[in-house]
């Protein structure tokens, strides 16, 4: 890393100097109280917002910066009033905070065009529309019109004051973009930059970056060819760039710190079977191993010839100890969404979003994590209801995939009728809006759900452990069974350590207990095979958790494979907390047994190896073949981290130490010291079983 | 029918050899290493191991125990309610532990790798390790060893091998029999074997402060080694201060005999004279 990189790197990430420029908070519903008042439709709301915060943004530049914009309004106002609110949230499903998220945007929409000619071609729409009578239509091209006048007047502001600080570069970069298509490497990141800040002034979180190393590449291959930069000096531009990530994101919205959804996927298939992983994408992953910053947040698309080299440079990532890359496989993840409908181009251009779920870019408006289906729960109310009544296991597990069925029903009933606030400025960047002057809130060409499935371990070692002592050993009797986790095994010690030490459990290549998680993957996909959502899409299954593991496990009484109540879940797709496993080659084998192309929502299987295991280049090489491994035997997405327990621990002790300890923490990475108590000791737990 | 006993089984062994491997540590040895991390290794039967961290003092254990001194028998086991209590050691035929190894065997020869074997001292069980290693046709096999044996025996066994990783602790017979228990003679024996033949090998040095960490003992060894065809590199382990962190739980103490807190010292210029790759692990 060169010294002017570490130096900005020191002052934005560690140092956190440009908060001096940050304007006070505010009164986040002084917006909403004269929207209100005013009766104003609530596209005109988000495009006015979204006017104020860019009209008071103030122009600030750091010495030597060839990218500039940063943000210094702290508070983006709501749009509408509590009470407000309160009424949508009585007839509509409101998906978390209510804003448009987690989608992936089609940046070459706007950075292909400029500006300038998309307001122009913004006019001609909005003057057809007049003449059809299309009143609403043109006042949406109006309002779009002028959203594009205030990016266009705040990147106009920002040139003076560059030209007033003497920093020719940004002076002679803005003079281009963004109000005309970029000519340059430089230009298009300085762009992009700007997309990707007006998106965020608009509310719209978990902004995805996409396959950044697809849009850019023309640009910089460009600029090599001219001479203007050698591999290094890419690299340099490609850092302080990927430093832009890093400046505003305390004031991103997220559950935690850290969850901001900037997620970039690097390489990838393509139709014709090539694949497109090029010098960019190597320059990115170069970029984030120096770096060493939870921005952008690297995904790596693999397939079965990616080269170990690609692997290497992966896991030597990993090594660093940032939770990524995650990765995820072409083979299966490209077949899986060809079978949900998806068309062969959108299948091969599939990103994640802001965690893991599969989306395909500037054509999607799916919600993939819409809500999430407790496998746990299926299990522990068909013990409850019917354990005694069954002759056999399989009447039994009859039991559980009705459940599964019967959460499905509840589920896919509940998220009826979704309302997202407009974001008249995305809708820019999305396939058909422009055209129609429609709103990507409404839809898009693909409408689809995600759920994510929870504690898939858990319920297959409670299945697991139930088949075995109940009804083959018939060691342990049904009523004695409910009995025992009702009271949560208090008095029935013996029977709780048979269940949690001696029962089968999944992650040890265990077709008795790895059988049954594929029963469930399966059933959770054909529970909602066939479904259509009010939005004209489908629902999609998944091996991801989120938050969830954290809340399905909350009221969840004692299950059968020996868990307490209230004892936490396995995150995502991994094996419950407490299963001594063999180690992760078992893990990856058992883990790899569903057919995972019907889990298609996503969800890595999570490994935490010992950072011992990176010590030499030969052992980094070792772990890039065991993430190999899970590929070829038909994983879908993969994530490991590379930990030590130690070091977290001391990190509670003394957080004053350990500032740049980055950790996973489901979908993303963030800074262990500024996560909630719950979530380290949660992290600390799963280390304990560190292979 | 060859019975052996093994303490453990180690998926994804990154040091133990090329390619992914899977490790199996056979219980026993002729060393007497006072800086042993695997004490559960030294004696050949099976033994009770409990992490006393964690334990809450319950009296469930108390409570089945029927034994006046500890026989491993293994029923305090299953009632301890936080599983701290294991027995290392687990008696099997060759045939069973070769069935094992090779039920994913294809797994790791993918991968370039295959089973590593080692202890304790596998040498110390070699009619066992020599019936599992003929019952692994096609797989990659290589040891992981003290080479504390007669040499006839080690080059029986090493015929059946693919590679060899063996260590040479301290070249000088003395210091060695004063740290290690043992005459260094069938060691440095062993490794000639080696240094003659064509099979690729590593040697491995456990850096203990202030034991074997001079440049006299690195000097003689590199000397010993010099142009040996197929020895791959020289290994440093340098000392690790968690050493001791089993002691507990199989019932002894840990009392090395040199200063664990010592600094150490490496020299891989040493090697490098001699025209020795060397790596410090």
């Amino acid at each position: 890393m060169r010294e002017r990189i570490r130096k900005m790197r020191d002052f934005f990430v560690t140092q956190k100097g440009q908060r001096a420029y940050w304007k006070p908070p505010e009164d986040e519903y002084r917006l909403a109280r004269e929207y209100a008042a005013a009766q104003l439709p609530a596209t005109d709301r988000s495009a006015q917002r979204l006017k104020d915060v860019l009209d008071r943004e103030e122009p600030v530049l750091f010495p030597g910066e060839r990218i500039a914009f940063t943000r210094t309004v702290q508070t983006v106002p709501e749009i509408f009033t509590k009470e407000e609110l309160e009424e949508l949230k009585k007839s509509h499903w409101i998906h978390e905070k209510g804003d448009v998220c987690n989608i992936s945007v089609d940046y070459a929409r706007l950075l292909n065009v400029g500006l300038i000619p998309k307001r122009n071609e913004l006019t001609a729409r909005m003057q057809a529309w007049e003449k059809e009578g299309k009143r609403e239509k043109a006042h949406y091209c109006e309002l779009q019109i002028s959203i594009l006048d205030s990016v266009l007047a705040l990147a106009e502001r920002y040139r003076k004051k560059a030209v007033q600080e003497g920093n020719e570069t940004v002076a002679r970069t803005l003079a281009r973009v963004p109000a005309y298509a970029p000519e340059s490497f430089l230009e298009a990141l300085q762009m992009f930059r700007i997309l990707h800040f007006v998106m965020w002034c608009g509310r719209n979180y978990h902004n995805t970056v996409g396959r950044f190393d697809q849009y850019m590449y023309p640009w910089l291959m460009r600029d090599m060819e001219k001479g203007l930069y050698d591999e290094e000096s890419a690299l340099e531009l490609i850092e302080e760039f990927f430093l832009s990530f890093n400046r505003d994101s305390d004031l991103y919205p997220g559950m935690q710190q850290g969850d901001n959804g900037q997620s970039m996927v690097l390489g990838g298939l393509n139709e014709d079977g090539s694949d497109s992983y090029n010098l960019l994408s190597e320059l990115c992953l170069r970029a984030s191993l120096e770096l060493r910053l939870i921005d952008p947040k690297i995904n790596l698309r693999v397939h079965k010839d990616t080269p170990m080299e690609t692997y290497v440079l992966g896991s030597t990532l990993t090594k660093q100890g940032l939770g990524f890359p995650q990765y995820s496989n072409d083979d299966v993840v490209i077949p899986g969404l060809l079978e949900l409908g998806y068309e062969k181009k959108d299948a091969y251009n599939y990103v994640v979003a802001a965690c893991w779920e599969f989306i395909i870019p500037g054509t999607a408006m799916d919600i993939p994590n819409i809500e999430a289906l407790s496998f746990t729960r299926a299990v522990s109310e068909a013990v409850e209801d019917a354990l005694s009544a069954c002759a056999d296991f399989e009447a039994f597990y009859g039991q559980v995939k009705r459940n599964i069925v019967g959460q499905a029903d509840e589920l896919c009933e509940r998220v009826k009728n979704v309302y997202l606030f407009p974001a008249p400025f995305v809708s820019l960047m999305m396939e058909g809006c422009t055209e129609n002057a429609a709103d990507i809130s409404e839809g898009c060409h693909y409408n689809n759900y995600g759920f994510h499935g929870t504690g898939i371990a858990t319920a297959a070692d409670s299945l697991a452990a139930i088949k075995k002592y109940v009804f083959e050993e018939k060691k342990v009797d049904a009523e004695e069974l409910k009995r025992a986790l009702a009271r949560d095994f208090e008095g029935d010690e013996a029977l709780c350590n048979l269940l949690r030490w001696e029962a089968p459990k999944m992650g040890n290549d265990d077709d008795y207990v790895d059988g049954i998680a594929c029963r469930l993957v399966a059933d959770f996909a054909d529970a909602l095979q066939g479904r259509k959502n009010d939005r004209g899409g489908i629902f999609r299954a998944g091996t991801g958790s989120a938050m969830y593991y954290v809340w399905h496990a909350k009221d969840m009484p004692a299950t059968p494979d020996g868990r307490h109540k209230g004892e936490g879940l396995g995150c995502n797709y991994s094996p419950s907390l407490f299963s001594r496993c063999n180690g992760p080659v078992s893990i990856v084998q058992s883990f790899s047994k569903p057919d995972l192309r019907r889990a298609i929502n996503g969800g890595p299987l999570t490994l935490e190896l010992h950072d011992t295991v990176f010590r030499t280049p030969e052992s980094v090489e070792k772990v890039a073949m065991l993430v190999k491994s899970f590929m070829d035997l038909g994983g879908h997405q993969l994530q490991l981290n590379a930990v030590n327990r130690d070091t977290m621990l001391e990190a509670q002790k003394h957080p004053e130490n350990y500032r740049n300890l980055i950790v996973r923490v489901w979908g993303w990475s963030g800074y262990f010291v500024e996560l909630d108590k719950e979530y380290q000791d949660h992290i600390i737990r799963r280390m304990e079983l560190a292979v | 029918m060859q019975i052996g006993v093994i303490f453990d089984c180690k998926e994804f062994a990154v040091f133990d050899g090329p390619g992914m491997r899977q490790t199996i540590f056979l219980k026993g040895c002729p060393l007497r290493c006072s800086w042993c991390h695997n004490p559960e290794g030294l004696c050949r039967q099976p033994q009770l191991m409990v992490s006393r961290a964690s334990c809450t003092d319950c009296g469930r254990c108390r409570q089945v125990c029927t034994h006046e001194t500890c026989i491993a028998c293994g029923a305090c086991v299953p009632v301890c309610p936080l599983h701290l209590r294991k027995i290392a050691g687990e008696t099997v035929t060759a045939e069973e532990l070769a069935e094992r190894i090779r039920k994913n065997g294809d797994y790791y020869a993918r991968y370039g790798g295959g089973v590593t074997f080692s202890g304790g001292e596998p040498l110390m069980q070699a009619d066992f390790l020599l019936a599992v290693l003929q019952r692994l046709p096609g797989i990659h096999r290589a040891i992981e060893t003290s080479g504390y044996c007669e040499p006839a025996v080690f080059e029986t066994i090493a015929s059946e091998l693919d590679f060899v990783i063996m260590d040479i602790k301290l070249f000088d017979a003395e210091q060695h029999k004063r740290y290690t228990g043992v005459d260094n003679e069938r060691i440095l024996r062993n490794v000639k074997l080696l240094c003659g033949g064509e099979k690729p090998f590593v040697i491995r040095i456990p850096v203990i402060p202030g034991v074997n960490d001079t440049e006299e003992n690195y000097r003689k060894t590199a000397a010993f080694l010099s142009g040996a065809k197929a020895l791959l590199r020289v290994e440093f382990l340098p000392y690790h201060k968690t050493a001791g962190a089993k002691y507990g739980m199989a019932g002894m103490q840990y009392s090395p005999d040199f200063d664990p807190e010592g600094s150490i010292f490496i020299s891989q210029k040493i090697f490098e004279e001699y025209g020795i790759r060397s790596e410090v692990l």
